[in-house]
């Protein structure tokens, strides 16, 4: 499916590389508020995932889970926080995979390298933002995040990707 | 690897272990012989395989293995090797086999006990020193399997307790486990979710019942859920989310009063740290468990709350979130722990749910409770590569246990657990311990 014009693109663009920023740079409350209150963040942990309720995952989380997560890494003695996880989103790929009256649904791919203590990691996948209109802007109904190694042993997973 | 220079019995004290027990690599081959070469070992649970064919594969000690239903409806568990020229015949993970097993490399096939079936030009086997009816020629089984209520284990060597001798005191761990089934069967579903932990193994079993770490290193995940309730309208009902985390926030004197039991071989079991909730999910849960088995065995069942119950060396079950996780040393300092979630046969579909919503908040690789663990095993392990000391503390409450049938009970804040686990030890590795305390 094609964005309407340069202009939707630039929206919908615009919008995915915020939401990365504020990741990066740990900016948790400003993300938490892209959420539509009943917003869903999902990374399955397997490839094609259909189910976050029947079927573990590595991340599924609310906005009570989001926030949780937001307190714990900002807390004094979040020890497995010291020092704390750095990361930098590089997005592309941003296509329109469905428009509806109420919004559209985003796919873009993804890499991510975190950084921690001594160890730089990477992830890589792609991922589907269901996105709601709000005047000029958006909020995330769900993101769901497909890692290509998603059934991988992994080590702690701390941050929001 | 000359392994004689090692004077086992001068690392282990009863109230105290040389840090060498955690990082020497030698010692660590060791144990694959000693410790994983002796005990029983969970391999899985009968509903990963459950047709003809299907296989699940997975590590004992150093060995890959792999666990098969046979046409008979056996499960075996056999070494992942073809006895032609030695390649993993299934790949790892799991799946179905169909009626017989393939080597990729040349052909063989196997039946699913791992008797041979056929090989290709036969002929050329003829009078040659190879004989096909030889069991050389099969794929090995491991020396022994046994299974309790679906648990299946495994024992590479030819000696020792039979299972249920083995597991003593724990079984019950098991058996409540499925008790709490409606059906009284569970089942593996909801996929599994694995973590790296950069430490040795040890490290994470004894954690399992350190019950005096958890206010100290889960602070941030504790307040973080305390705050998170704090900020509700006074009122609100705390959510599953939230009581699950919180609790690591109990004072010391708290968990002090938790029955905490050790057994023979290592294992042992905690006491439940929640309160069973409430709620509409639960409260339908115990309804649908006193429909099949009656109010009287219901509250029976139930009463048996435990937290993390300990089959050393190899998994820890928890009976009232259905999890079971599974402990793989990968090195020294490297160890894989696997999180099986279990689905009770006749539950509302809500229980199995909050199984899953249980482990992601808490044991998958997102889980806020744990990074803070994995920290501590990670600067434990760390630390004991330095100079500044030789050896690691077990002394809290020392020579305080009271004796049990096949076991010991203490105070919750003992370390008596880890005394326990490191006089089995000592036995597996041919020492002694410096025996009852």
């Amino acid at each position: 499916m094609n964005f309407n014009d340069w202009q939707e693109q630039q929206e919908i663009t615009q919008f995915l590389h915020h939401e990365a920023r504020l990741l990066d740079e740990h900016r948790w409350d400003e993300w938490q508020r892209l959420f539509t209150p009943d917003g869903l963040y999902w990374v399955p942990l397997v490839h094609g995932q259909t189910d976050h309720l029947n079927h573990a995952s590595l991340f599924c989380e609310d906005a009570l889970l989001r926030s949780m997560r937001a307190r714990r890494l900002e807390q004094a003695r979040a020890y497995s926080q010291q020092p704390p996880t750095r990361t930098v989103h590089v997005l592309g790929n941003i296509s329109l995979e469905s428009r509806s009256e109420t919004g559209v649904v985003v796919r873009s791919t993804f890499l991510l390298l975190e950084w921690r203590k001594t160890e730089q990691r990477s992830f890589g996948g792609s991922v589907l933002h269901t996105l709601q209109r709000e005047g000029r802007g958006f909020r995330i109904q769900m993101k769901r995040v497909d890692l290509i190694n998603c059934d991988a042993a992994h080590e702690a997973l701390q941050v929001f990707m | 690897m000359t392994t004689t220079t090692i004077d086992l019995q001068a690392l282990v004290q009863p109230d105290r272990v040389h840090k060498r027990v955690y990082t020497d690599p030698a010692i660590f081959e060791l144990e694959m012989d000693r410790v994983f070469g002796q005990a029983w070992l969970y391999v899985g649970h009968k509903s990963q395989v459950p047709n003809v064919g299907d296989y699940f594969t997975t590590r004992l000690g150093r060995e890959s293995v792999v666990m098969v239903r046979h046409t008979d409806g056996e499960v075996n568990v056999l070494y992942n090797r073809c006895p032609h020229k030695g390649a993993k015949i299934v790949p790892d993970g799991s799946g179905s086999a169909g009626k017989f097993l393939r080597c990729l490399y040349h052909g063989w096939t196997f039946k699913c006990d791992g008797s041979l079936l056929s090989v290709p030009l036969r002929s050329g086997y003829e009078d040659t020193a190879l004989d096909l009816k030889s069991p050389a020629y099969s794929v090995r089984k491991v020396a022994r399997v046994a299974s309790h209520r679906g648990f299946v284990f495994a024992s590479l060597s030819e000696d020792g307790p039979e299972l249920s001798e083995f597991l003593g005191g724990v079984a019950t761990s098991l058996d409540n486990f499925c008790d709490r089934a409606p059906e009284g069967e569970v089942e593996v579903a909801g996929g599994v979710q694995r973590v790296i932990q950069r430490n040795n193994w040890k490290i994470f079993f004894e954690n399992l019942h350190d019950t005096i770490h958890a206010v100290a290193t889960h602070e941030s995940s504790w307040r973080a859920a305390k705050e998170e309730y704090e900020a509700m309208p006074a009122g609100t009902p705390k959510p599953f989310e939230v009581v699950i985390v919180d609790g690591n926030g109990e004072p010391l004197e708290f968990w002090a009063n938790l029955e905490l039991k050790g057994y023979d071989h290592g294992h042992g079991f905690m006491e439940g740290i929640f309160v069973p909730p409430t709620d509409p999910v639960s409260l339908a849960y115990v309804a649908s468990l006193e429909a099949s088995q009656g109010a009287q065995r219901a509250d029976e069942i139930l009463r048996v709350n435990r937290h993390n119950t300990i089959v050393y060396p190899s998994c820890s079950p928890h009976t009232s979130f259905q999890q079971i996780r599974v402990i793989r040393p990968l090195s020294v300092d490297r160890t894989l722990v696997e999180i099986f979630s279990f689905r009770l046969k006749g539950a509302p579909e809500a229980t199995f749910q909050r199984t899953l919503k249980y482990t992601n908040i808490v044991n998958s690789p997102s889980s806020n409770v744990m990074p803070d663990d994995l920290e501590a095993y990670n600067r434990v392990q760390e630390g004991l590569a330095s100079d500044g000391g030789d050896w690691v503390s077990m002394h809290r409450a020392a020579g305080r246990d009271q004796p049990l049938p096949g076991g010991r009970a203490s105070n919750g804040n003992s370390e008596m657990p880890a005394r326990n686990m490191f006089r089995t030890w000592a036995a597996y590795m041919g020492v002694q311990a410096g025996g009852a305390e």
